[in-house]
């Protein structure tokens, strides 16, 4: 068997599309547990959210992208937003059943919400760059999967400046990190546990946005991304997100060369025999709970 | 003594959910005076200072800081009254450096006070300028406890809560802590100090304050305190060394 080298070279780049959106989805995950210890069982359907939103404005834009990805993160933001502050807010540090009850109870609304609605065919979604791409040699990529990780890489230099440099970003890892020694600067927690799921949401209608014309778009896609998202974070040890980043990427990497060589099959499953193997290899990465820090 | 007092409490009862653990304190302190704040384990030192910061339940009684009953408010708004809280052991942000912890001191200030504030701090304790970008989980415990109570000095609060800042520090520490508060008070701020080195405390402070089960056992000046029989017999041991004498 040869092995041909432009064919390569796409699955290392598609394989890096992929696991930059991953990983804004797995970013957001750890963003939720970190701040608020509550893991976030709705944000595969956020997701689904922001790709549905996309589908459904880009005709009303004339298929223009821009616009249609903005509402998209706007709207799943603000659901988000919205979300924190009618369930979320209510909930306890301590009660953790009950935050798994409530985040799970929304991905079911919005997931079956979503088949009432738009029933559950896969839809094709069109952007006026259609299938152009860009072609060097033997490689070619279109538009939209470019834009998609240059939006997603974008978003993640955002994401650091914001963590690291101002003190809104701060302020969640502070949250994270002690909450007591938050209160005792002057920090109200509610008020930056909002910002982060917020933030969270935002970052899955990103996602969501920029895979719709990539990927069909179903009610399902939410349930497809969230285990891997969470297999992601367990691996990377919760609440770490320059570790959530680098194993997205490694996944997407991942599942592109298994998907180009082997039976889909084994592209689905590997990312949970990796994380099986993770947490058997290198336990810390999943206890790191309590140590935990954003960013 | 005849000025308004700093902070006074009245019949307070607090506690956490729904269980009441301190029961009809009443107390004042005056403008510029360090309090001591002494009693045993469990007596419940710490959930009276919570209460008066609001980071606990109130169930009743007044709060009265500078005219105005704050029980009602959260604790960044009453940190933005001038009312600082010190929490017991470690309360910082071990994975962030010295300097993005004091910024986070700086939270509830303007922007441009916080270079100023920040700078002043370091006037005051110059060891947290050597370890300006150290991880604060990495400094000794004694630097942590600086660092915690610089984090609330760049507030310029007028009253400060400290719960046992020199627990586990070393007698030098301890002292530098103590000579810290007294320095602080000098300039006019009024301390509330819990504190389990009885005596060290004792010597450095103006009034004493002794809790016993949840209730206000016994008040004075630190000096009467510290020669009460029965706080010599429960406190301060017959042969307990006088290695603090400041
Ligand atoms: N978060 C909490 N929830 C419920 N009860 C608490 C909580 N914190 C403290 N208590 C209870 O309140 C009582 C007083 O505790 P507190 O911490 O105020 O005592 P303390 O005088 O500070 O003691 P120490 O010298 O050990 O610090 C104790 O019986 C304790 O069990
Ligand atoms: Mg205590």
């Amino acid at each position: 068997m040869t092995i041909d080298l432009a064919y390569v070279l796409e699955l290392v780049l598609n394989g890096l599309m992929l696991g930059l959106l991953y990983a804004l989805i797995a970013v957001g995950l750890a963003l939720i547990f970190g701040v608020l210890q509550i893991v976030n069982f709705a944000h595969g359907e956020l997701m689904m959210l922001g790709s549905f939103t996309m589908a459904l404005l880009l005709p009303l834009f004339g298929l223009s992208y821009w616009p249609s990805l903005a509402m998209a993160v706007i709207v799943t933001a603000l659901v988000g937003a919205a979300f924190y502050q009618f369930f979320l807010s209510r909930v306890e540090q301590t009660e953790f059943e009950r935050s798994i009850l409530i985040t799970l109870g929304l991905s079911m609304v919005l997931l079956y919400g979503a088949q009432y609605i738009f029933s559950a065919t896969p839809r094709m979604v069109d952007t006026s760059w259609g299938f152009e791409g860009i072609e060097i040699g033997a490689i070619r990529m279109t538009w939209t999967r470019i834009t998609g990780g240059a939006v997603a890489l974008v978003a993640f230099a955002a994401l650091y400046v914001l963590l690291k440099w101002t003190q809104l970003g701060r302020a969640m890892r502070a949250v994270a990190q002690n909450r007591e020694a938050a209160l005792m600067v002057g920090l109200k927690p509610r008020v930056v546990s909002r910002n982060a799921v917020t933030l969270a949401a935002g970052l899955c209608g990103l996602a969501g946005g920029a895979l719709a014309p990539i990927q069909l778009v179903q009610p399902g896609m939410g349930q497809a991304v969230i285990f891997k998202a969470f297999a992601l974070v367990i691996i990377a040890g919760l609440g770490n997100i320059p570790g959530a980043i680098a194993t997205s990427l490694a996944l997407g990497m991942l599942e592109s060369w298994i998907g180009g060589f082997y039976d889909m099959v084994w592209q689905e499953g590997s990312v949970f025999v990796i994380m099986i193997v993770a947490i058997i290899l290198r336990p810390e990465g999943l206890f790191q709970a309590r140590g935990m820090r954003v960013g | 003594m005849s000025a308004r007092p700093a902070l006074e409490l009245t019949a307070l009862t607090a506690g956490y959910r729904d269980v009441p653990i301190i029961h009809d304190i009443s107390l004042a302190l005056a403008p510029g005076s360090i309090t001591t704040l002494i009693g045993g384990n469990g007596a419940g030192k710490s959930t009276l200072l919570r209460a008066i910061y609001g980071t606990n339940r109130w169930f009743s009684g007044q709060i009265v800081y500078r005219g105005e009953d704050i029980h009602a408010l959260e604790p960044s708004e009453r940190l933005r009254r001038g009312i600082a809280f010190v929490p017991q052991g470690r309360c910082n942000f071990p994975s962030m450096s010295v300097a993005e912890n004091l910024k986070l001191g700086c939270y509830t200030l303007a922007a441009r006070l916080h270079r100023p504030r920040i700078d002043r701090v370091l006037s005051l304790f110059p060891m947290l300028r050597t370890k300006w970008s150290s991880a604060a989980g990495n400094l000794s415990g004694g630097e942590q406890q600086v660092l915690e109570i610089a984090m609330v000095l760049v507030t310029e609060p007028s009253l400060l809560l400290l719960d046992e800042p020199s627990l586990g520090l070393s007698p030098k520490m301890q002292a530098e802590v103590f000579a810290a508060v007294r320095d602080i008070a000098a300039h006019g701020v009024t301390a509330l100090v819990v504190e389990q080195n009885v005596h060290g405390a004792l010597l450095v402070s103006d009034t004493a304050v002794v809790m016993e089960l949840g209730r206000k056992f016994m008040e004075g000046p630190a000096a009467s305190v510290r020669d009460d029989p029965r706080i010599r017999e429960a406190y301060l041991g017959g042969n307990i060394k006088e290695t603090i004498e400041a």
